[in-house]
């Protein structure tokens, strides 16, 4: 009987030693590290808990985690600064005084996820292009991550080969603020004329010959997800272009008054896709600025726009901007590498041409 | 890639600044709050521990007050494995996170490093401070007193920015010269070269002046030139940008042409040559001669004299190799991908192995 009572006794001790004894958990749902059964936290300074309670990823040597400690209803608290990362282990360590250290390690779980991202479209569309390219805008369907994007890059000749470095590589790498539309600019130094590069490397794109530009799959999304999909664009090389863009070229549908006819304007030859869709505005006789949408047509040939408001009878312009460009960088009355001996431009101010259109 | 340069403020104060008002401490106008940065890129250190931090993908300049204005005698700082000390801060692995560039606070010897934690646009912006002990600490941005200035980005008027604005500026380098900041930037979509000298302290109605980089090749054709990395120095007494091209050529231009919406024809003084982007470049003076070292992604790093720039004649035709400035490439340093000044004797390197990125001092060469 007795011997029974002091079991029972003995139990009762354990199970309350249990229940105060100090244990970490990790409240996945919240994103904290509890230390638990504690209560001499609301007695110690800031500093002191973030000695009592710390939390590492679980390699050796490295700082704790950034975040903030505090106590909620006795209980201490980590919180850490940045979500946990699945398929990352972390370290949480106490040593509460006059107690042994405690140190738990917490896996969280990794999530599978199929790549879905892919390669969009690549601009420009055309599968001709100048001698003396400029560069390409490649489109993603979700978020990139930045700092890798030429080891995904290869230029390949019609052998097949390698191109040897045909890039500029910037470690700025050049995305746009949604971080799925990716600048590939060609090496300048291989495309202007006189320079040490060109004579080491020579120029990228030869006329007459055939090219693919491919982004392997390697390269990893936003999420750290790889692509789902090579992509591949072959095209072929024409003569270099080093004519200024020509508005006296271009043509300018009629719009009728009364409809929101969509005023077309034609080019020659393509333009850069990025540019064109901000390099126009239309303005009224007076330069009141006419609101609408904007869109770029098939082959980077034309540039679209649907008021917002039925035309009016009237002249018009369309004001472009000088920094528009061709496939070749050449701008509005200024080709990429002005010849100094047939100098045609002393003022590159950045201005605006304009070009008549009336609405009847 | 801090570029505060003293012996130039006195010069360029009477042929630059005229216009800005001198303040006795620059932190007066930096007001405590939240520095909504979008990312942290390009870092330059001003005067009394104030930090610049080029924003590209907020297209902003903000200047932060670290309040790191404790002198300190350190002679050296060794942190290896960086780039994963960090990331474990962060709570995730090196590969998830970008070092972006590196900046030592001359009062205090501490090394500032920008970082992405993430790896899209949307990745969180951090400042770790290192100090000379190796001890890692990030700065608070969440309330620390600071100020900021908005790149200029026009958008269509005809859409008024219907479907946002796709155009960014990447910004490539950033100095401090008395009361301006320095701006060089790349536009993601035209082929450009500005830099732009903003005002410090940054006022709304003065966002600074811009000018047009150009140059010319064979003496004959000329273009319009990105800036990837520039260096403040006197070139025989006159106040000159050093700047170094996309395209990679050396080129001088003196501060006394750098006027509002002008074009700005480099002087070519060297080329290196294909398939290299010069990364930083900072200045010093070693037994009475004076010395700019610059990082380059694939031809090392270069130490050339800075004696007697001004007689280097422009090249203007075909140059059969290297050319223009004589350059040694210090052998002893290899994977430098980020440059700073230590002190008048040492330089702070990061260097990457492998996938290890290492944060050490080295003696200038």
């Amino acid at each position: 009987m007795l011997g029974l009572a002091a079991r029972g006794l003995t139990a009762a001790c354990l199970i309350l030693f249990l229940q105060q004894s100090p244990s970490l958990r990790l409240d996945s749902g919240r994103n904290l590290f509890v230390l638990e059964n504690w209560r001499g936290a609301t007695a110690l300074s800031a500093e002191r808990l973030s000695e009592v309670f710390t939390v590492t990823v679980d390699s050796p040597n490295v700082p704790p985690l950034l975040g903030k400690h505090r106590v909620e209803n006795g209980t201490l608290i980590f919180a850490p600064q940045f979500p946990l990362q699945p398929g990352m282990s972390y370290r949480a360590v106490a040593k509460v005084p006059g107690a042994a250290p405690l140190s738990v390690v917490f896996t969280i779980p990794k999530v599978d996820v199929k790549p879905t991202t892919l390669v969009d479209r690549v601009y420009p569309s055309s599968n001709v292009l100048p001698e003396n390219h400029l560069k390409f805008y490649i489109h993603f369907s979700s978020p990139m991550a930045r700092g890798v994007a030429y080891e995904h890059i290869t230029l390949m000749d019609q052998s097949g080969a390698r191109v040897d470095a045909p890039f500029l590589e910037l470690g700025e790498e050049l995305w746009d603020p949604t971080g799925r539309r990716f600048t590939l600019f060609f090496d300048p130094g291989r495309i202007k004329r006189g320079l040490l590069s060109q004579k080491e490397l020579g120029i990228a794109l030869h006329e007459g010959r055939r090219y693919t530009l491919v982004i392997d799959k390697g390269w990893k999304d936003a999420e750290g997800l790889p692509l789902a999909a090579d992509f591949r664009k072959t095209f072929t090389v024409g003569a270099a272009d080093r004519k200024p863009v020509d508005l006296k070229a271009w043509t300018i549908s009629k719009p009728v008054a009364g409809t929101r006819n969509v005023l077309t304007i034609s080019f020659p030859e393509p333009m850069d896709h990025a540019i064109l869709q901000r390099e126009l505005e239309v303005v009224t006789s007076r330069g009141a600025v006419i609101r609408g949408a904007v869109s770029v047509g098939s082959g980077e040939r034309s540039w679209l726009f649907t008021p917002d408001l039925a035309w009016t009878k009237g002249s018009y312009n369309v004001r472009v901007g000088t920094a528009l460009a061709d496939l070749a960088g050449n701008m509005i009355d200024r080709p990429f590498e002005i010849d100094t001996f047939e100098r045609v431009d002393e003022n590159p101010s950045r201005s605006t041409r304009s070009l008549e259109f009336k609405v009847e | 890639m801090a570029r505060f340069r003293i012996a130039m403020c006195a010069v360029l104060a009477l042929t630059l600044m005229t216009t800005a008002g001198i303040t006795a401490d620059l932190t007066e106008s930096l007001k405590a709050g939240k520095a909504d940065l979008k990312s942290a890129g390009i870092l330059t250190f001003g005067p009394d521990g104030v930090l610049f931090v080029g924003d590209s993908i907020g297209g902003m300049i903000f200047a932060l007050d670290t309040q790191d204005r404790t002198a300190s005698q350190a002679t050296a700082v060794e942190v290896t494995g960086v780039a994963d000390k960090i990331a474990a801060m962060l709570g995730t692995t090196g590969d998830q996170i970008q070092v972006n560039d590196v900046a030592v606070n001359q009062i205090s010897k501490k090394t500032y490093v920008s970082v992405s934690r993430g790896l899209g646009t949307a990745a969180t912006p951090v400042i770790v401070r290192i100090d000379p002990a190796g001890k890692l600490e990030a700065l608070s941005l969440d309330n620390i007193r600071h100020a900021s200035v908005m790149l200029p980005n026009p958008v269509n008027a005809s859409t008024g920015g219907r479907g946002g604005n796709a155009r960014l500026q990447a910004i490539t380098d950033l100095a401090f010269v008395d009361s301006r900041v320095y701006v060089a930037g790349l536009s993601n979509e035209e082929f450009s070269s500005t830099l732009r000298a903003i005002p410090f302290p940054f006022s709304d109605a003065d966002k600074g002046t811009n000018v047009e980089f150009w140059h010319g090749s064979h003496n004959r054709f000329e273009t319009n030139s990105p800036i990837r990395t520039f260096l403040p120095y006197r070139v025989n007494n006159e106040p000159t940008i050093l700047a170094s091209y996309t395209c990679t050529p050396l080129v001088k231009v003196p501060v006394s042409s750098l006027k509002a919406g002008s074009k700005v024809m480099g002087t070519t003084i060297a080329e290196f040559g294909a398939g290299n982007t010069p990364l930083d470049m900072i200045a010093y003076t070693k037994q009475g001669k004076n010395f700019i070292l610059m990082s380059n992604t694939s031809r090392g790093v270069m130490k050339f004299s800075a004696e007697g720039l001004d007689k280097f004649e422009a090249i203007t035709a075909r140059v059969p190799d290297k050319a223009g400035v004589p350059y040694e490439t210090v052998a002893s340093l290899t994977g430098v991908v980020q440059l700073d000044q230590f002190d008048s004797q040492r330089a702070v390197v990061l260097t990457r192995t492998g996938n290890t990125l290492d944060l050490r001092t080295v003696a200038l060469p």
